[in-house]
């Protein structure tokens, strides 16, 4: 894969107060734009660590990224405005319906007047959601929930867009509308990056796959790629057990 | 600036959607200083329309002084007069034995005799006084002594409060001089009839000539007797507004649980904007929460027959004040919340905390009844700064200027809390993780 570096991982590296082991050992990769990079591993790979470091919600210990010519320590504002995060954990406000969740992320972002209602009427119309507009999050369904925390990721039109286990917990239907959209937002030029257990699901979605482990990148490559190189399995999954063992994760 | 207030917005609708949280935040405040003004009428002002204080009164006399001591108590509106329980007549033992065990807070035993003596007593008086008049030289009157005593017995439950105790006693103490006087203006005719036949007495009883009206002006127009409403409506409605420390240090320790806190660090937001919002929300509930209890104490109270609550005339000032005072409770809201880790810390130390304001700034038990080390330590109460304020403001007419320092004071501390919980929070951001 060639064209520009969007995102530029050098030597990343972090240990949390009160930790003795680091959650990340020197991590160095590039991501380009156009991108749709799959980061996985098993629980406590270090996944999160890394998407939270380059979303500013931590601090490397040591080491830098860059975000589109941006530097995550120096530039912290100006990269917020140019990525859309999906957190692991639905991210919304119980009590306040999609309508208004979304308008008060998308007014968070800047956005507001007919331009914010008409994305959020898109975002409705693409997840299926117009019925539940006015429905308060806390009597939507896990699906619904999971649909709204990423059109609120979404809403700003960010250039890259970081998801951290988007479709763990849902139904089938609702993990292939959104796979289909990230898709279509990565044919609009949108850089993804996304963490992910579910290897099938990175081997149809990924331009590239980066497999960590103990906070180490152990294999980075298209999936395809991946699969030439260890002929012996017939699929992501199995390189990826046999790079990372059979042991149990935290 | 469309940031904060899409913020406020969110805030409000918060707020809003929880009903029940928010009928509590307004409703139970209210319902608070109605039930602890009806409580304390009684206790602290002893004025009371309903004889409610029971008093054992053995009347082993059964002359002048025992009739008027009961007539007295008997009038007073505060005591109601027991001489008699299950039938049985009072004596001297029944009357310790129950104020000992705590049956009873009073026992009065008037001794046999007390009346004679004070008649003794008067007749002596008056008749040196008018021999004086007739023998103003080797007047054998003047030698005749009475020492004479009466030693009326006051039996109190070892529980009453001292204060009570002193007032009843001062109570007893007029009754029995206003006896002694009424005997010796009496006896004072009667000798006087004797002595010139063609004298006629009044027909009038000894009234008091000197009176005392407790007036104190707080507006142009109108004249508030000081009352516990004046003390207790501005003390409990700052109590409940420094309470929003629970409702608002949950909400924080909620939007970090939820994980919404954590998608707004993401957005391109300053942490100072949200924080503003929630500040700015939560001040309007405060406002609005004390103009209610204000409400209660001004149209509720006098319902229950208690003194209604006056404000003054000074409603610029009085706005200011509650404004700075729920920034202060705001800020200590804050700074537990953002410090607290969970719910439970939050709600123990915050309850906790602003009970001890409370104590500490005088709103329960008003500074000038405390001992010198607790007056020192209270000047250091957010809420007795508060307090302060608002008593100036509705009772002594104060201005603006007049109230600066206690502005002032809570300013700072609304500075100081703000700056910690943004210290705290740089100091543990999960950037510094």
């Amino acid at each position: 894969m060639t064209g520009k570096v969007i995102i530029e991982i050098t030597d990343l590296f972090k240990i949390y107060k009160g930790s003795d082991e680091p959650a990340i050992k020197g991590i160095s990769l590039d991501i380009f734009q156009g991108e749709i990079f799959g980061l996985l591993g098993p629980n406590g790979a270090g996944k999160t660590t890394t998407i939270s470091i380059l979303c500013g919600l931590f601090h490397p210990s040591r080491g830098n990224a860059r975000i589109d010519g941006m530097d995550i320590r120096s530039n912290r504002d100006d990269i917020k405005k140019i990525i859309g995060v999906v957190p692991q954990d639905v991210a919304l406000y119980p009590t306040l319906t999609a309508w208004e969740n979304l308008t008060f992320f998308g007014n968070m972002y800047g956005l507001r007047g007919n331009r914010l209602r008409k994305k959020i009427a898109e975002g409705f119309a693409v997840f299926g959601l117009e019925k539940h507009a006015d429905k308060k999050i806390i009597n939507c369904s896990g699906g619904i929930k999971r649909r709204i925390n990423l059109i609120a990721g979404l809403l700003h039109d960010p250039k890259v867009i970081f998801l951290d286990e988007p479709t763990v917990g849902i139904d089938v239907q609702s993990r292939v509308v959104i796979l289909e959209y990230l898709k279509e937002l990565n044919r609009k030029g949108t850089t993804v990056i996304y963490t992910s257990h579910y290897m099938e699901e990175a081997e149809k979605l990924c331009t590239r796959v980066a497999i960590i482990d103990r906070g180490t990148v152990i294999s980075i490559g298209n999936p395809r790629e991946l699969l030439a190189e260890h002929p012996e399995f017939k699929d992501l999954e199995n390189i990826f057990l046999h790079l990372t063992g059979k042991d149990l994760r935290d | 600036m469309f940031r904060f207030f899409s913020a406020c917005r969110k805030e409000t609708l918060i707020l809003v959607r929880d009903l029940a949280g928010l009928i509590i935040l307004f409703i139970m405040p209210m319902i608070m200083v109605v039930i602890l003004a009806l409580v304390q009428e009684q206790g602290w002002n002893s004025i009371t329309k309903d004889p409610s204080i029971p008093v054992l009164l053995v009347d082993e006399d059964q002359d002048t002084l025992g009739a008027k001591i009961e007539d007295g108590l008997r009038n007073s509106n505060i005591f109601r007069i027991c001489k008699t329980l299950d039938g049985k007549k009072l004596t001297r033992e029944i009357t310790k034995e129950k104020v000992g065990k705590g049956d009873y807070n009073i026992g009065v035993i008037i001794p046999k005799g007390s009346t004679t003596i004070i008649r003794h007593k008067v007749q002596v008086m008056v008749t040196q006084i008018v021999s004086g008049i007739m023998m103003p030289v080797d007047n054998p009157f003047l030698d005749i002594q009475s020492n004479d005593s009466i030693n009326i017995l006051i039996y109190f439950d070892p529980g009453i409060k001292g204060t009570f105790k002193y007032a009843f006693m001062a109570t007893m103490k007029e009754y029995s001089m206003f006896i002694e006087s009424s005997m010796i203006f009496s006896s004072l005719n009667t000798e006087l009839k004797r002595m010139f036949p063609q004298y006629k007495p009044p027909k009038m009883n000894y009234k008091e000539t000197v009176y005392f009206s407790e007036i104190f002006p707080a507006g142009k127009d109108e004249l508030a007797i000081p009352s516990t409403t004046q003390h207790n409506v501005p003390a409990w409605a700052l109590f409940a507004m420094f309470f929003i420390v629970i409702p608002m240090s949950s909400s924080m320790i909620k939007e970090r649980e939820e994980g919404s806190m954590i998608r707004m660090f993401t957005l391109p937001v300053s942490y100072l904007t949200i924080f503003m919002a929630k500040v700015s929300v939560y001040a309007v509930v405060c406002v609005i929460q004390f103009i209610l209890m204000m409400l209660a104490g001004r149209y509720l109270l006098p319902l229950a027959r208690i003194a209604p609550l006056t404000i003054g005339s000074n409603y610029l000032g009085i706005f200011i004040m509650m404004v700075i005072s729920s920034m202060a409770a705001l800020g200590f809201a804050i700074a537990v919340g953002t410090i607290a880790r969970t719910h439970q810390q939050a709600a123990a130390f915050g309850s906790v905390s602003v009970v001890v304001l409370t104590a500490l700034g005088g709103l329960w038990v008003p500074v000038y009844l405390m001992p010198q080390v607790m007056r020192n330590i209270a000047t250091w109460s957010p809420l007795n700064w508060a307090h302060v304020g608002f008593i100036d403001l509705f009772l002594r007419q104060a201005t603006i200027i007049d109230i600066f320092p206690q502005l002032a004071k809570l300013l700072i501390f609304f500075a100081v809390t703000i700056s910690v919980a943004l210290f705290y929070r740089r100091v543990n951001s999960p950037l510094n993780n």
